[in-house]
C-alpha cells in the first residue's frame, strides 16, 4: 500500500478536525499565515501535485526514512524550544499537535516527538541548555508565535488543511501525498493514516499496561493519556539544537515503540507492498508474465548498454521514494517482500516481524547450499532488535505467561510463534524450527478452528505477531534484574583540559543527567583520570564530595565498594556541582599522561556487582597504566620498509590486553562507550575493541573543537542514554533445520558458539547473522528464523523479545535474484569488508568487494539473463545499484588509500554495528544543494532530493551539503553570492568563513531552511551530524570532492568506468 | 642469707641513681682479662640514657654553643675533663688513646684560670648545640606527626579515637606538620592541602608496595608525574632545610602546619567513618596495617628525609591482609600464641617480621619513628612490629580499648609540653669510644646499628653489634640503652708497667632536640681496672645489683627471642649459682655458712622474681604482650625496669606510716591497704576489714576522717606513680578476695599456699599455686652455691 508522502507523517490535525478535509482548515492554533517559510509556494492543499509519483508504476524513491513519522525537523527559529516543546518553550498555543493529536494541553509536556523534556539549547553556549534555559533566549519576535514546536513550518499548518497530513513535512509546497493521485482517492491517505496518528487511538498507546519499557524522561503513567505517538514514552530526542545554541532541536527520533496504530484503520487504503525498485514483484525475473508493464527505461532487468554506449544519464541510480508505504508482513499466507529499508513505511505485523527488527539478504531462501553458492549472494540476517518503529506502528506486545513461562519447543527451545503448527485438535504442536512434536501444556490448550488454526490465534499476540515480548520467569534470572547504572569517566589530563574536552564532557553529562531513566533504580557514578584515577563519593550526608584517588594504574582496584555509585535521586545536585567544579579543579593540571585502560578497569571494578554503562570521555592516546598504547601511527610511518604490506597491522589491536579486559567487562554486564574528543592519533584500532566487545560504540570527534563539537558531544550522549535499550542481554538466533547459524557479527561478546552476550543493546545496534546450509530445505516449505533476546529493561524488568521471520524456500535461482534485498546484501558486503580491513591489505579488500559484486552479477547474467545480447550489461532489477554501491564502498573512508589510520579504524568500528538503514549512506552519502533551498518549488519533502554524486553537480556559485549519517560536509563554491553567505553563515565573504562551523540560525528564510534541512537529516539519522566546512581550493574542498563517488578519482574509477570494468569482468568470465 | 630488706632499695631509688651522667654499669670495677670477666657471670655492661634530663637539683651545665674538639682519627674521642691538658703548649692528651692534640686557634686563650666548660670535672656530661645558632641558615625544622588510624573498629572505638585525635591536634604546636592516613581494607592517604574537596589517595591493602611505587603514585618523584592540580605553591609555606622541590610539593599536599589544616582535619575527623568495606560473617575485618605503614613511611621518606618525624599508628586489631598480615581473615583461625611460635605453627609470623624488618630499615635510613598505640582485646601484631618500633626508637602502648585511660592518657602525654613533656627527640646517633682493651659487643635497646665498623667492635655480638655507631630515630628522656662490653687486652697492654689504672668510656650522642636544634651530648666516664683474679673485693664493691638484674633480664629476653629451645629458667638458675659461688662467703658444702655482701643481697630476690616474671614465663601472655613488655624493659631506666622485674609493695595502715613491705603474700593483712607498683599496673588492694569499713561508708563520717585519709593516701601515691610514667600504667583498685585481687596475688611470693594453709596468720591470705616460694628457692640456692 502506498500512501502519499504527505499523508505519511502522521500529523493529525487537532483532535477536532476529524477526517481530513481537503480544504484548508486551519488548525485552531495555527500560526498566522505570514509565518510561512516558503512564501509563494504553498501548494494548494487540495491539489496535490505529486512531483515524483510515477503514474502507473509508482516508483518508490529512496526517501529519507521516517521512523517515527515525526514531523521532520522543524524550524530554524532560534527560540524554538526543542522538540519537546517544553513548557517553558514557545507559548503552547502555537503548537500544533504534531500527530494530531493530543489535546493541546498535553502537548507542551509530552512532546509528541518524544520531545525531550529538555529544551534545547537556548544558551549561547554551544550546548543546549537544560529545559529551564530554553526560554531565556530572546526570541525574534516574528518567529515566536508561529513556530509550532513540532510541526512543520507554520505556513504548512495553516495552509495545509489536512489535519492529518498536514505534515510539516511537506510543508510548504508539497502536496499532501506523493502517491499517484489517480490511484488513491484523495481522502484515502488521510483516512488510512488517521488511525495511526489520530487522537482516536489513545487507548492503544499504553503499552502493555506497564510502564513503558524504555520510557522517556516524561515517564507518563500507563494510565495516562499519552500523546498519540507515544510521545510520553518516547525518548527525548537526543539531538538538540545545533551548536549555535539557540536553534531548536533538530530532530527527535521518534518513539522507538510506535503506538497508537489501529490496525483496522488502515484497511481502506491498504495497498500492495511495493518492491523497492518500484516494480511489481512479478515484473522481475525471466519467464514470468508481467501483470503490469513497468514503465521503466529498462526492463525486465536493468540494462546498461555496452561500455562504449553507456549513457551516464541512463545508468542506475537510487531514486528517492517520497511516499509512505504501508506494509503487511504476511499476505495470503506468504511472507510479503519488505520495502526498502531506506523508504518510509509503516508495518503491520501479520506474522512476520517488522523488517526494521530483522531482515534477510534474500526474501526467499535457497533450498540448497549449492544454489546459494551459485548465486554468489550472501545469506544473512540483519537483526536490530530495538530498532525504532514508525510512530504509527503497533507496539510490540508483552505477553505474560505467569509462572509457566513462555511456551517453548521442548527440543530446540524455540519460543512459541505464529508458525508453530497445532495438531490433534490442538493437543500437540509442531515446532517450525526443528519439527519436533510437543505436547500442548494443559493451561495453554485451545481448540482448533475449521481453518486448522487455534481459535484464539488472533487474540494471542504470540500466535499472530512476528514480534512479541514475553515476561521472563525465574528460570531466566541468574540474579535480580540489574539496576540502570551509568558511570561517567572523564579524562582530565593536561591536553583534555586545555582543549576544552573535559569541560565539554562535564557540561554534556550535567545536562544529560535529567535524561536518565527516572526511578530509584537509576544509579550514577563518576570518575576522572589522568595518570591516576579519581573516584568521587557523593554521599548525601557529606558536605562536599570525597575524592578518592587510585594511584596504582598497573594493578587497579576500586577504592570503595559502596558510595561510588548512588541512585541519581540522592546525588543529582552534588553531581551537578561536582561536574561544574571538575574543569576548574583541574585547570592547572600539568599531567599529560592518561591512564585510560586502568581507569576503565577501576571503574569496572566499582560497577562489577551490578553491571551497567560505562561512558568514557577520552582525549589523548592512553599513555600509562594497564592497556596503555603507543603512537603506532608514527612508528608505522617512519618504518616504511615494511610498507603497505604490513600497514593493515596498525588497524589491528596492538595486543590482547584490552580485549581480555573487555571480555571481563562483558561477563559482568558492563558496556563501554568511548567518546574520543581528540586532536591527535589515539589508536582507535586498539581502543575500539572495548566498546565493540561490550555492546557499546566509539564516538569520535576529530579534530576536537571546543567551539563546534560540544553540541554534538552532548547530543550523542543524550541519545546514548535515552534511546531505547536493554541491559544484560543474551541473544540467540535459531533457524529451521537445513540451515545453521554460521556466525554473528556486531558489538557483543561471544563466549559460547550459540549465544551472544550484550551488556547493553540499543536501538542503533544491529547484529548480522550469517547462515549456511547443513541440509536441504523443502521447496514450498518455509524456512523460519527466530531471534530471541533476553534482556532487562531500564526499569528492571526481565523480558524476552522474540522476533520471527518465516520465508519461502525456493529452488529457482531467478527467484533468489528477484527477491534479493539489495540494501541488506550490501550491508553484508560492507560489514565483510570492514571485517577484512584489519587483516588484509586494502587493495585486497577492495578486490574482494568488487569481485563479490561481479560474481553476483555474473551468476545472474549466466543463469538468468543468458538470452540477452552479450554486449549488454544486464543487472538484476533488485540489485541494479550493486555496482554503484560497490564502487562507493571502494572509495569509502574505510577502503580508500589516503585516510588516516584512526579514521579508518573508526569507520571499521562503526560498521561493525551499523544498521541497514545507516550502512548505505555511510558509504553512499547524500548530497543536496543548500543555496537554492528557498527557490525550489517542486518538492514535497523537507530535504530536497539528492544530487547525483558527481562533480558536474557542483557549481562554483553553490553551497552543498553532503552527509553520510555521521558527518555533514558543507561545500562552499568560490563564487557564491555574498548574500547567500550572509544569510546562511552570517559572514559577508568567503574569507570570513570560519574553519570550525557552528551553524547558527539567522533570521532569514534561507537560514531557516538550511537549519530545517540539517535538523531533519539529524533526525533521520539518529545522529547529530558533525558539520564541517569545505572550501573550494582548500584541502577540505578536495576532500569533499573525493566523496563524490561517481567521479573518477586518482585511485578509483568513475561510475561509468566501473560499469565498464564490471561488464568486462563478467564477459571474460562468461567466455 | 635472708630475703633482702625491701626498704633497702627505697633510698637508692630516691636519690638519682643514674647520677649526672645517666650511666650505670653492672660492674664499676673491671677485671682486666677475658677469663676474669667471664668469671664475673654478670656481663660487663652499661645502661645509658642519652637524652636524660638530669633532675633539676643537679645543676646541669648549660649547653655549649660551639663545636666540640675531637681527637685525631681513628680515635675521634671528644675533648673531656679526663684529658690531660698542657696549657703552655696548648696541647691536650686524649685519655682514651693517649694521642696529643693541639688546641685550635680559637682555644688560644686557654689557661689554668681560663678553662673551657668541657674541661670542668663536673662536666663529664656536656651538651653542645650545633646548628640553629644565630646566623645559621633556616629555622629549626618543625616536628612532624603522621597519624595512621585504623578504621576497622566499631563506631564507639572510632569515636574515642576521634576524641583523642582532637585533643592531640589541639595540643600540637602551631607549626607542627601533620599528615593523616586512615586504613581498613584499603589505605587512605588524605591530601590535606587540597581545599576544593576531601581528596584521598587510596592504596590497596593486599599488595606490598615499594617506596618508589608510592612516590611515583603520589607524584612525588619529581620527574614525570609532576604537576598536580591546584597545589598552592606558596613560597611562604613550610620550607624545610634541604628539601628538594618534590618534597616541598609533598609537604604542601600531605603534611601541613597545624595552623593551616586544623579546619580540614576537624572536618575529616567528623566525617571519618568505620571502614566501609563489608565484613563477611565468620570473618575478621580486612585490615591492611602493613600497607598503611608502608605508605606512611614512603610519604615521610619523600617529604621529610633526614628530618625528625613520627608515624603514630593507632591500631584496633590484627593485620589480616597484605604484607604484615598476622592472621587470616577467617575467624576460625586463631591469632598465633607463644605455643604456635614455639612449634613453628604461625604461618604468617616470619613473613610479617621480615616485612617489618624491611620497614624498620627504611624508617631508620630516613630517620623516622614508628609509634604504635594498640588498643584492642585481640592481638594486633606487636610481636611482629616490635622490630620496627624498637629499631626506630618508637613509643608503644598496649591497651584494651581506645576508651581506656591507658591509651587516652598516654596518647595525650606525647603531645604535652613543659614539665610533663616526654622530651621527644629525633634523629639521634650514638657513638661509643673506649679505652684500648675494651670492645663493644653491642646494644640492647631502641636503636639500630649503623654498621660502622671500628676497632672497638668485639667479635661476639649482643643485640645491635658490629658497629661503633647506632641510630636512634626517636629517643626521649627515658630512653635507655644497654651496652655490652668485652675485655680483650692486647699483647702490649698486658705488659706490666704500661698499665693505666683507669678505663674510659665515652658516649657521644647527637640528636635533634625537642626544640629543634641539633645537639651533641658527650658523656665520658672513668672507672677502675682491677688487677689479678684474687681481688674479688674490689669487684664486689663495684657491683650494681639493680643494673645487673636489669641487664640480665634484657639479656635473657634477647636470648629467648634469638635462640630456639633456650631454657631461660635454667640459665638464670645456673648463672645465679655461679655468681653466688664466686662472690658468696661460705664454707664449702655447708649451706648454712652462706652469706652475701650487701651489694649482692637483693640479687637472688631479683632473680627469683625475674624467673616468675612475664619476661621469662611468657606462656601466660600473648606474643603481643610479651613483645610489649620486652620493648619497655629494653628502653626504660634501670629503676623502672627493676619495678617491672620486682614490683614494689607499700603498706598503708593506721599503725605506721606508709612503708615498703615484702613482696610476699604474708604482707596481706585485713587492716592494711597495699599499693603494688608492677610498672605496667598499679594495684591498690584493700584488706578485708578496710574494705568492709569502706563499704559501710565510715570514710564519709566526720569522726572517721583518719580513715578517709587512709583510704585516700594510696590513691595519691598511685597518681604520683602514674603521672611520671609513660605508658600510663593501668590502675587496679581491688579488695581482698575480690576477683581483681589476682593482679596483686600473681606478683607475691607464695610463702603461704594451699599446701601451707595451716600456719597462715588470720586475716592473711594464701595463694593457690604450686610455685616454690622464695624461701625454698633460697634454700636450694645456698645448697648448690656451696657445692664444690
Amino acid at each position: 500500500m502506498q500512501v502519499s508522502r504527505a499523508a505519511g507523517p502522521p500529523f493529525a490535525g487537532p483532535p477536532g478536525s476529524g477526517p481530513a478535509p481537503s480544504s484548508a482548515i486551519r488548525a485552531p492554533q495555527g500560526p498566522p499565515p505570514g509565518a510561512r517559510p516558503f512564501p509563494g509556494s504553498p501548494p494548494p492543499p487540495s491539489q496535490p501535485s505529486p512531483p515524483f509519483a510515477r503514474p502507473g508504476a509508482p516508483l518508490q524513491q529512496q526517501s529519507p526514512p521516517q521512523f517515527g513519522g515525526p514531523p521532520p525537523a522543524m524550524a530554524s527559529q532560534p527560540q524554538r524550544p526543542g522538540f519537546g516543546g517544553l513548557p517553558s518553550g514557545p507559548p503552547p498555543q502555537v503548537q500544533r499537535a504534531p500527530f494530531g493529536g493530543p489535546p493541546s494541553g498535553v502537548s507542551p509536556q509530552a512532546p509528541p516527538f518524544g520531545g525531550p523534556p529538555a529544551a534545547v539549547a537556548s544558551r549561547s553556549a554551544p550546548l543546549s541548555g537544560p529545559p529551564a534555559a530554553a526560554s531565556y533566549q530572546p526570541a525574534p519576535p516574528a518567529a515566536v508565535p508561529q513556530r509550532s514546536p513540532f510541526g512543520g513550518p507554520p505556513a504548512a499548518a495553516s495552509a495545509q488543511p489536512p489535519p492529518i497530513g498536514g505534515g510539516p513535512f511537506t510543508a510548504a509546497q508539497a502536496p499532501p501525498f506523493g502517491g499517484p493521485p489517480g490511484s488513491v482517492p484523495q481522502t484515502a491517505p488521510t483516512g488510512g493514516l488517521r488511525p495511526f496518528g489520530g487522537p482516536s487511538a489513545p487507548s492503544q498507546q499504553v503499552q502493555f499496561g506497564a510502564p513503558p519499557p524504555f520510557g522517556g524522561p516524561s515517564a507518563v503513567q500507563p494510565g495516562a493519556q499519552p500523546p498519540p505517538f507515544g510521545a510520553s514514552q518516547s525518548q527525548a530526542p537526543p539531538f538538540m539544537g545545533p551548536a549555535g545554541g539557540n536553534v531548536p532541536p533538530s530532530f527527535a527520533p521518534p518513539m522507538w515503540q510506535g503506538q497508537g496504530a489501529v490496525p483496522g484503520g488502515m484497511q481502506p487504503s491498504m495497498r500492495m507492498p511495493v518492491m523497492p525498485g518500484g516494480m511489481p514483484p512479478n515484473a522481475l525475473g525471466q519467464g514470468m508474465s508481467h501483470a503490469s508493464t513497468p514503465t521503466m527505461p529498462y526492463s525486465p532487468h536493468a540494462q546498461v548498454s555496452t561500455p562504449s554506449k553507456i549513457d551516464p544519464n541512463q545508468i542506475p541510480r537510487p531514486v528517492q521514494e517520497t511516499s509512505v508505504i504501508i506494509f503487511e508482513t504476511r499476505q495470503g499466507g506468504q511472507a510479503a517482500i519488505p520495502p526498502a529499508a531506506s523508504s518510509e513505511f509503516i508495518v503491520k505485523d501479520t506474522g512476520n516481524c517488522n523488517p526494521r527488527l530483522m531482515r534477510c539478504t534474500m526474501n526467499q531462501i535457497p533450498c540448497t547450499g549449492d544454489l546459494l553458492t551459485t548465486s554468489g549472494m550472501p545469506l544473512a540476517l540483519l537483526v536490530q532488535p530495538f530498532a525504532l518503529p514508525h510512530p504509527s506502528e503497533e507496539p510490540i506486545q508483552l505477553v505474560d505467561f505467569g509462572e509457566m513461562g513462555p511456551i517453548r519447543c521442548s527440543r530446540c527451545k524455540a519460543y512459541i510463534n505464529p508458525f508453530m503448527k497445532f495438531i490433534d485438535q490442538g493437543k500437540h504442536f509442531i515446532c517450525n524450527l526443528c519439527g519436533f512434536s510437543n505436547d500442548t501444556p494443559r493451561e495453554y490448550f485451545c481448540h482448533l478452528g475449521p481453518d486448522g488454526r487455534r481459535r484464539d490465534a488472533d487474540e494471542r499476540p504470540e500466535l499472530c505477531r512476528g514480534s512479541v515480548e514475553f515476561v521472563a520467569t525465574k528460570e531466566f534470572l541468574v540474579r535480580d534484574p540489574m539496576p540502570a547504572v551509568y558511570f561517567f569517566l572523564i579524562d582530565v589530563s593536561m591536553n583534555a583540559v586545555n582543549t576544552g574536552a573535559t569541560a565539554a564532557a562535564c557540561s554534556a553529562i550535567s545536562q544529560a543527567l535529567s535524561d536518565l531513566p527516572e526511578g530509584p533504580r537509576t544509579m550514577v557514578g563518576i570518575g576522572t583520570f589522568d595518570s591516576a584515577i579519581h573516584f568521587y563519593s557523593l554521599r548525601r550526608a557529606q558536605q562536599q564530595p570525597l575524592m578518592l584517588i587510585v594511584p596504582d594504574i598497573q594493578d587497579v582496584y576500586t577504592p570503595l565498594q559502596t558510595d561510588l555509585i548512588l541512585p541519581i535521586s540522592e546525588c543529582h545536585e552534588n553531581l551537578e556541582q561536582l561536574l561544574e567544579s571538575i574543569p576548574v579543579m583541574f585547570e592547572n593540571n600539568r599531567i599529560a599522561d592518561s591512564a585510560f585502560g586502568a581507569a576503565m578497569k577501576a571503574s569496572f571494578l566499582a560497577m562489577k556487582s551490578t553491571g551497567g554503562k560505562l561512558l568514557v570521555f577520552q582525549s589523548v592516546l592512553p599513555s600509562v597504566g594497564i592497556g596503555s598504547l603507543s603512537a603506532r601511527e608514527a612508528e608505522g610511518r617512519s618504518n616504511t620498509s615494511t610498507g603497505d604490506k604490513e600497514a593493515h597491522k596498525l588497524l589491528q589491536p596492538v595486543d590482547k590486553t584490552l580485549k581480555t579486559m573487555a571480555q571481563e567487562f562483558a561477563e559482568y554486564q558492563v558496556c563501554v562507550d568511548v567518546f574520543l574528543s581528540t586532536q591527535s592519533y589515539v589508536d582507535i584500532a586498539s581502543i575500539s575493541v572495548v566498546p565493540n566487545t561490550t555492546g557499546g560504540r566509539v564516538y569520535y570527534y576529530y579534530p576536537f573543537s571546543a567551539l563546534s563539537d560540544p553540541a554534538k558531544l552532548y547530543n550523542d550522549l543524550r541519545w546514548n542514554i535515552s534511546r531505547p535499550q536493554g541491559f544484560e542481554a543474551v541473544m540467540r538466533v535459531r533457524c529451521s533445520q537445513g540451515l545453521q547459524v554460521q556466525d554473528y557479527f556486531g558489538n557483543f561478546c561471544k563466549r559460547v558458539p550459540t549465544d551472544i552476550d550484550l551488556p547493553v543493546i540499543d536501538s542503533d545496534k544491529a547484529i548480522m547473522v550469517t547462515f549456511k546450509h547443513d541440509d536441504k530445505l523443502q521447496e514450498n516449505s518455509e524456512c523460519a528464523f527466530q531471534c530471541a533476546l533476553l534482556y532487562t529493561t531500564v526499569f528492571g524488568q526481565r523480558r524476552i523479545r522474540v522476533i520471527n521471520l518465516s520465508l519461502s524456500c525456493t529452488n529457482m535461482l531467478s527467484s533468489l535474484f528477484r527477491y534479493a534485498d539489495l540494501e541488506t546484501q550490501f550491508t553484508y558486503v560492507v560489514k565483510q569488508a570492514a571485517n577484512g580491513i584489519p587483516s588484509l591489505p586494502l587493495s585486497q579488500v577492495r578486490d574482494q568487494v568488487t569481485s563479490t559484486c561481479i560474481n553476483i552479477l555474473q551468476s545472474y547474467r549466466k543463469y538468468c539473463a543468458s538470452v540477452s545480447s552479450s554486449g549488454q550489461l544486464i543487472l538484476p532489477e533488485a540489485l541494479k545499484l550493486l555496482p554503484l554501491y560497490t564502487l562507493a564502498l571502494t572509495k569509502s573512508v574505510g577502503l580508500r588509500n589516503d585516510g588516516r589510520l584512526d579514521d579508518r579504524s573508526y569507520w571499521v568500528s562503526i560498521v561493525s554495528s551499523v544498521s541497514v538503514l545507516l550502512a548505505i549512506p555511510l558509504v553512499f552519502p547524500r548530497m543536496i544543494a543548500l543555496h537554492d533551498l528557498t527557490s525550489r518549488d517542486d518538492d514535497d519533502s523537507l530535504v530536497p532530493s539528492p544530487l547525483t554524486l558527481n562533480s558536474e553537480n557542483i557549481h562554483d556559485d553553490g553551497i552543498y551539503l553532503l552527509e553520510n549519517g555521521e558527518d555533514g560536509f558543507i561545500y562552499v563554491g568560490n563564487s557564491v553570492n555574498p548574500l547567500t553567505l550572509e544569510q546562511i553563515f552570517g559572514v559577508s565573504s568567503l574569507a570570513g568563513l570560519p574553519n570550525q562551523l557552528v551553524l547558527e540560525p539567522f533570521d532569514n528564510e534561507l537560514s531557516r531552511k538550511v537549519n530545517e534541512v540539517v535538523n531533519e537529516i539529524r533526525r533521520q539519522r539518529c545522529s547529530y551530524l558533525r558539520l564541517r566546512l569545505c572550501k573550494k581550493g582548500d584541502p577540505s574542498g578536495d576532500f569533499f570532492r573525493s566523496l563524490l563517488v561517481e567521479d573518477k578519482a586518482p585511485g578509483g574509477l568513475s561510475y561509468v568506468e566501473f560499469l565498464v570494468h564490471v561488464h568486462r569482468q563478467i564477459q571474460s568470465k562468461m567466455t | 642469707m635472708s630475703a633482702a630488706d625491701p626498704s633497702a632499695a627505697a633510698p637508692a631509688a630516691a636519690a638519682d641513681p643514674d647520677g649526672p651522667d645517666a650511666v650505670r654499669l653492672t660492674w664499676n670495677a673491671w677485671p682486666r682479662s677475658k677469663v676474669e670477666a667471664s668469671r664475673c657471670v654478670v656481663p660487663l655492661a652499661a645502661t645509658v640514657s642519652p637524652a636524660r634530663v638530669p633532675d633539676r637539683s643537679t645543676a646541669a651545665p648549660p649547653p655549649l654553643p660551639y663545636l666540640p674538639l675531637r681527637c685525631k682519627p681513628p680515635c675521634s674521642a671528644l675533648l673531656n675533663p679526663f684529658a690531660r691538658v698542657d696549657f703552655a703548649a696548648k696541647i691536650w692528651i686524649c685519655p682514651l688513646c693517649f694521642s696529643r692534640n693541639h688546641f685550635p686557634p680559637h682555644y688560644a686563650a686557654i689557661s689554668e684560670s681560663n678553662v673551657p666548660a668541657e674541661l670542668f670535672p663536673q662536666c663529664s656530661t656536656v651538651e653542645y648545640i650545633v646548628g640553629g645558632a644565630p646566623g645559621a641558615a633556616g629555622a629549626p625544622p618543625p616536628p612532624v606527626f603522621l597519624f595512621v588510624i585504623d578504621t576497622c573498629v566499631i563506631e564507639e572505638e572510632l569515636e574515642y579515637v576521634k576524641m583523642a585525635m582532637r585533643k592531640a591536634v589541639a595540643l600540637l604546636p602551631e607549626h607542627a606538620l601533620v599528615g593523616l592516613v586512615t586504613f581498613g581494607t584499603q589505605v587512605h592517604l588524605h591530601e590535606l592541602g587540597f581545599s576544593d574537596l576531601s581528596k584521598i589517595y587510596v592504596f590497596r591493602g593486599t599488595k606490598e608496595i615499594s617506596k618508589e611505587q608510592i612516590l611515583d603514585q603520589l607524584g612525588l618523584t619529581g620527574a614525570g608525574r609532576s604537576g598536580f592540580p591546584k597545589i598552592p605553591q606558596q613560597p611562604g609555606g613550610p620550607q624545610v632545610n634541604g628539601m628538594h622541590p618534590a618534597a616541598t610539593a609533598g609537604v604542601n599536599r600531605f603534611l601541613l602546619p597545624v595552623s593551616e589544616c586544623e579546619c580540614t582535619l576537624s572536618t575529616l575527623l567528623d566525617e571519618l567513618q568505620s571502614d566501609q568495606w563489608p565484613v563477611e560473617a565468620g570473618n575478621r575485618a580486612m585490615r591492611c596495617t602493613g600497607v598503611a605503614l608502608s605508605v606512611a613511611a614512603g610519604l615521610l621518606g619523600a617529604c621529610m628525609p633526614g628530618t625528625g618525624a613520627r608515624i603514630i599508628a593507632l591500631l584496633g586489631g590484627p593485620c589480616t591482609e597484605g604484607p604484615g598480615m598476622i592472621v587470616s581473615k577467617d575467624l576460625s583461625e586463631p591469632v598465633r600464641s607463644h605455643k604456635d611460635l614455639d612449634k613453628d605453627a604461625a604461618p604468617h609470623f616470619q613473613k610479617a617480621v621480615k616485612f617489618y624488618d624491611g620497614l624498620a630499615k627504611q624508617l631508620v635510613s630516613q630517620g623516622h619513628v614508628l609509634d604504635v598505640f594498640a588498643s584492642a582485646l585481640d592481638q594486633v601484631g606487636l610481636a611482629e612490629m616490635k622490630v620496627a618500633i624498637e629499631r626506630t626508637g618508637g613509643l608503644v602502648v598496649l591497651s584494651e580499648s581506645f576508651g581506656h585511660s591507658v591509651f587516652k592518657d598516654s596518647f595525650k602525654r606525647i603531645f604535652e609540653g613543659g614539665e610533663q613533656s616526654l622530651g621527644l627527640s629525633f634523629n639521634g646517633t650514638i657513638e661509643i669510644n673506649c679505652s684500648k682493651d675494651i670492645k663493644v659487643q653491642g646494644i640492647i635497646g631502641p636503636c639500630t646499628s649503623l654498621e660502622k665498623k671500628g676497632a672497638v667492635c668485639a667479635d661476639t655480638v649482643v643485640g645491635q653489634g658490629n658497629t661503633t655507631a647506632w641510630k636512634m630515630c626517636g629517643l626521649d628522656r627515658n630512653t635507655s640503652l644497654t651496652v655490652f662490653f668485652d675485655v680483650s687486652p692486647s699483647e702490649r697492654s698486658s705488659q706490666p708497667g704500661h698499665q693505666n689504672p683507669h678505663l674510659y668510656i665515652q658516649f657521644v650522642t647527637s640528636y635533634q632536640h625537642p626544640e629543634g636544634q641539633m645537639r651533641i651530648r658527650v658523656t665520658t666516664i672513668c672507672r677502675k681496672w682491677v688487677d689479678g683474679s684474687t681481688n674479688t673485693e674490689e669487684l664486689v664493691e663495684g657491683f650494681d645489683q639493680e643494673t645487673a638484674a636489669v641487664v640480665l633480664a634484657r639479656y635473657i629476653s634477647l636470648k629467648m627471642e634469638m635462640e630456639e629451645e633456650f631454657d631461660a629458667t635454667r640459665w638464670l638458675d645456673r648463672s645465679l649459682i655461679r655468681l653466688c659461688s664466686r662472690f658468696g662467703d661460705y664454707r664449702k658444702d655447708d649451706p648454712s655458712s652462706f652469706s652475701l655482701h650487701s651489694n649482692f643481697s637483693l640479687f637472688p630476690q631479683f632473680m627469683f622474681n625475674l624467673r616468675r616474671s612475664q619476661f621469662v614465663q611468657v606462656f601466660n601472655n600473648s606474643p603481643d604482650e610479651t613483645a610489649y613488655f620486652r620493648m619497655l624493659l629494653n628502653r626504660e631506666s634501670v629503676t623502672n625496669s627493676v619495678a617491672m622485674i620486682q614490683p614494689s609493695l607499700i603498706s598503708f595502715s593506721f599503725d605506721s606510716p606508709p612503708s615498703p613491705v615484702f613482696l610476699d603474700v604474708a604482707s596481706i593483712a585485713a587492716d592494711r591497704i597495699l599499693l603494688l607498683d608492677a610498672y605496667f599496673s598499679v594495684v591498690i588492694f584493700h584488706g578485708m576489714t578496710i574494705a568492709q569499713w569502706r563499704n559501710m561508708g565510715y570514710q564519709n563520717q566526720p569522726e572517721h576522717e583518719q580513715f578517709a585519709q587512709l583510704l585516700q593516701s594510696p590513691h595519691e601515691e598511685a597518681q604520683m606513680i602514674i603521672k611520671g610514667r609513660f605508658p600510663v600504667p593501668r590502675l587496679v583498685v581491688c579488695d581482698q578476695h575480690g576477683s581483681q585481687a589476682r593482679f596483686l596475688l600473681a606478683k607475691l611470693n607464695p610463702s603461704a599456699t594451699y599446701n601451707s594453709a595451716h600456719d597462715v596468720a588470720p586475716g592473711s591470705d594464701i595463694i593457690f599455686t604450686d610455685d616454690v616460694s622464695f624461701q625454698v628457692f633460697c634454700e636450694h640456692l645456698q645448697r648448690l652455691a656451696v657445692q664444690s
